[in-house]
């Protein structure tokens, strides 16, 4: 008899494949999705109100020195930048767009556990590591589809919001995100599938992964900014005791080590080094605002590299630990 | 007849999860063309056994070869000359009997993955529910489409892990027909059961497995020769409860 | 003993060995212990600004103001703390909640339960005793390590209004998770597909907390998990006022972090609570709607349905 083989590929495109077929009948992701483009609306829409609320203060107040002979100069002007509006956006993707990833990443554990069709798989004539990466892949493709919609809707709103058309560049600046938040999402999809393919049951599996995810997402870079001596006295510890600038440099040279500290617990967190990198790109964090492209990049490809080479780990271990096979059913 | 190598043979075959031994070290030999009852207690350690020579779990000593090929050393080769139908399977709820078995097919590197499936189902006489959605079958239904997708690339060995489980008695009658027929074109069946008359009725050899030691090995036709006054159940009780005291 | 008063007593047993309940529990009480070190961190760190600002500011003759620690309320120090019973805590409530249900259908003794010799509502009762009585258990423990903390920070002068203050905000805290708790047991018990009920809980908490801050004042995710950026005041428009006024009273979020304020000290003065209903008559309306949701759920839970892969 003949013995059959079939290609790598073959093999991965047909898992990856009928993964797909899968979501777009249960359309739990695409309602998922859909949310998700709701949130960041929100998250824009509410930007923009602020915004003009803003420019219509400011207008108001330099009319009034205009009527009063005075000079209105001495105030200034709320500076608009449609990307920054982008900001909420950025964070419901950290923070719901991370939730999303995990569960997507629970149900295709869940899905083949709970119908032993994980043994099937199993036995036949591929490499155990290729069905995880089959898997993993499909995470990454749902991702790429699922934020594009979302930024897609975003840039549209966000030009019916502003009035003013994107430009290439933009474009271009929102490519880099979308290209950073499909590895932060596909990191968190193999999260949450290694960690409801090993657990006992994969309910825990996915106990854990949002457990990790309120570690990771929301705790850690919180801590961090809660130690930042500026946030522990309303109004800033300096600005209260009226420090000058050159004092206060003085004096934080003293809490070098204790600054250290509190950086490192906020980039032990792959969604700050997200977060980082595209409030950088889109010019969000004012120190880049304006700030052209390439040096913006030089700057912050450390973010970028960490985003890359956390998903590449975490999607090594998925698929370098063996799977237990008294794993293959939903309740082990 | 018999043939030279073995379809499935052990040697000194273990598994161990930390201090507890779930499988002895086990010495089987069966031979091509066979259909094997494994008979034994829950938690014998039967279905540690299947998964030892599907490549699902890796032993702790001790090696094994499914239709020529070692369990660790080519595990890939291995695989594609078995098909394997594990207890209470389910399969895609959301898909078609016959998309569901496409999958497969494809997974197995079917030449023509559609002419297999059409085959199988013709095979199995299931064509009638090819289109219908998998959620909306009865564990009778499951059981077939299970079996099919199990057999639809020919493999030289199937496995069969409790594959009486949950079925109704025409259900269980129609899987040994279809037993039978497998049989008859030379397929080698390593099937684990608690049904003694289905044993009695479909293989050709038993093996009794008791707390993870192999305690009986036989052709059918031995056992009949040699306890035919006993009687399977008998002889079942009998070397279970001996090999519990060994 | 009471039907309700057993089945209460099985569950808690249950959650008391379940590794991912204990997990989380053991998780929740070592970030109350950070909200600890955060709050010794914090005293510590500005003490030693204000010792350098103090030194050179007194040599360059100029004023020395107050030492902002000083000025502050000694239960400040646990501001944090209220930021992880809203995140850690609400999430352990949902895990419990939907695991009373889970639990028993897992393992296929709804159907044992229910032949048994009491009402449907013992049932319900029994569960929800069970989440009021592990939630209480969790919110002991925060207060535990919160008193240790104030006790052991030795700048701090606690005094006995201050810990009348810090129990009504733990009473706050286990009805803001109860709620939440309740939330997914009704979900757990409404939805039979595996983690339905977790999941649809866990949106509900992600809106209450992530989306609703948005809209009454163009609050970022972020800034809604600190406690000090979280107690803006509403942003002057028109659309931000009408939804605080609308919205406010079911962003129990919102309303969870201005009592955390007002209680623990840290609240910015004259700062409102968001819509005009008062955050504690809010939390406490919420505990009660979901209270009954989750009853009138777990009375009608089918008890048929189980399994290990249901």
């Amino acid at each position: 008899m003949p013995e059959l083989r079939p290609s790598l590929s073959g093999s991965l495109l047909t898992i990856a494949l009928r993964d797909a077929r899968e979501q777009a009948r249960d359309r739990v992701l695409l309602w998922a999705t859909l949310a998700l483009v709701a949130a960041a609306a929100v998250s824009l829409v509410t930007g923009a109100i602020a915004l003009h609320g803003d420019a219509a203060t400011y207008a108001a107040a330099r009319a009034q020195l205009l009527a009063l002979g005075k000079d209105a100069a001495a105030i200034a002007a709320p500076e608009f930048y449609p990307l920054k509006l982008l900001r909420g956006t950025i964070e419901q993707i950290e923070i719901m767009g991370a939730v999303i990833a995990l569960v997507a990443g629970y149900r295709a554990a869940a899905a083949e556990r709970g119908r032993q069709t994980l043994a099937l798989i199993l036995t036949r004539p591929l490499p155990h590591w290729a069905y995880g990466l089959a898997k993993i892949l499909g995470g990454a493709a749902l991702a790429a589809v699922a934020l594009a919609l979302v930024l897609v809707a975003t840039g549209l709103l966000l030009r019916l919001v502003s009035g003013i058309g994107l430009g290439f560049g933009d474009a271009g600046r929102l490519a880099l995100t979308w290209a950073a938040g499909v590895f932060y999402l596909t990191a968190l999809f193999t999260l949450g599938f290694g960690l409801s393919l090993w657990a006992k049951s994969p309910v825990s599996g996915l106990i854990y992964a949002f457990a990790l995810w309120i570690l990771v997402v929301l705790v850690a870079p919180q801590i961090g900014d809660t130690m930042d001596p500026d946030n522990q006295v309303a109004g800033g510890v300096f600005a209260q005791l009226s420090v000058p600038k050159a004092e206060q440099d003085r004096i934080k040279a003293g809490f070098a080590g204790y600054e250290s500290f509190r950086n490192g617990i906020e980039v032990a967190s792959v969604t700050k080094h997200f977060e980082r990198f595209t409030f950088a790109v889109l010019g969000i964090k004012d120190t880049y605002t304006g700030a052209p492209l390439d040096k913006v990049l030089a700057e912050k490809r450390g973010d970028l590299l960490f985003l890359f080479l956390f998903s590449l780990g975490l999607g090594g271990v998925v698929l370098l630990k063996p799977i237990n096979p008294d794993r293959l059913t939903k309740e082990s | 007849m018999p043939h030279a190598t073995p379809a499935v043979s052990t040697r000194g075959l273990s598994k161990s999860h930390g201090e507890t031994v779930v499988l002895h070290p086990l010495s089987l030999d069966v031979p091509q063309g066979e259909v094997f009852g494994f008979l034994g207690h829950n938690g014998a350690g039967k279905t540690t056994t299947i998964r030892l020579l599907t490549t699902l779990l890796a032993p702790t000593s001790g090696s094994a070869c499914v239709a020529g090929h070692d369990v660790t050393a080519e595990p890939l080769k291995l695989r594609a000359a078995i098909g394997y139908l594990p207890e209470n399977v389910r399969l895609y709820d959301q898909f078609t009997a016959r998309e569901n078995l496409l999958f497969f097919a494809r997974l197995s590197g079917v030449a023509d993955p559609v002419d297999a499936v059409r085959e199988t189902l013709e095979f199995l006489d299931i064509t009638a529910l090819a289109d219908r959605r998998v959620g909306t079958f009865s564990k009778g239904m499951r059981q077939r489409v299970g079996l099919a997708q199990a057999i639809l690339h020919d493999p030289e060995v199937l496995f069969l892990d409790e594959p009486t489980s949950g079925l109704d008695p025409m259900g269980v009658r129609q899987l040994r027909a279809v037993i039978e027929k497998l049989h008859g074109r030379g397929m080698t069946i390593f099937m684990n059961t608690h049904l003694l008359s289905e044993v009695a009725r479909s293989c050709t050899s038993i093996g009794v497995l008791a707390h993870g030691r192999l305690v009986f090995n036989d052709s059918m036709q031995a056992v009949a020769d040699r306890y035919d006054e006993v009687g399977l159940e008998e002889l079942y009780a009998g070397v279970a409860a001996a090999g519990v005291a060994a | 003993m009471s039907p309700a008063r057993i089945l209460s007593r099985q569950a808690l047993a249950g959650l008391a060995r379940d590794r991912s309940v204990l997990i989380l529990v053991a998780f929740f009480a070592a970030m109350v212990l950070v909200t600890a070190w955060l709050g010794w961190s914090a005293t510590a760190t500005v003490n030693a600004i204000y010792a350098d600002a103090a030194a050179y500011l007194s040599g360059a003759g100029q004023p020395v103001p107050p030492n902002p620690v000083s000025t502050s309320a000694p239960l400040a120090v646990l501001r944090n703390l209220g930021v992880y019973i809203s995140l850690i805590g609400a999430f352990g409530a949902i895990v419990i909640g939907q695991h009373l249900v889970e639990a028993d259908r897992r393992a296929g003794t709804l159907p044992l339960i229910g032949a048994g010799p009491f009402a449907r509502r013992d049932i319900a009762l029994g569960k929800m005793r069970a989440l009021v009585t592990a939630t209480a258990a969790m919110m002991a423990v925060a207060g535990v390590i919160a008193l240790g903390t104030l006790l052991t920070l030795p700048s701090l002068v606690v005094t006995g209004p201050d810990l009348g203050r810090l129990a009504l905000f733990l009473l706050a805290g286990w009805a803001y998770v109860t709620t939440f708790g309740f939330l997914a047991l009704g979900a757990a018990a409404r939805l039979p597909a595996t983690a339905a009920g977790l999941i649809a809980a866990t949106v509900v908490w992600l809106v209450i907390t992530f989306v609703l801050p948005e809209l009454t004042a163009n609050l970022h995710p972020t800034a809604a998990i600190n406690p000090v950026t979280t107690l803006a005041a509403t942003p002057d428009a028109g659309v931000f006022h009408l939804f605080s006024a609308l919205l406010g009273p079911v962003s129990l979020a919102e309303g969870f972090a201005w009592l955390s304020g007002d209680l623990l000290g840290f609240l910015p003065e004259g700062l409102a609570p968001r819509g005009l209903v008062p955050p504690a008559l809010a939390l406490s309306v919420a505990l009660v709607l979901s209270g009954l949701f989750a009853a009138q759920a777990a009375t009608r839970l089918d008890l048929n349905a189980g399994g290990p892969d249901a």
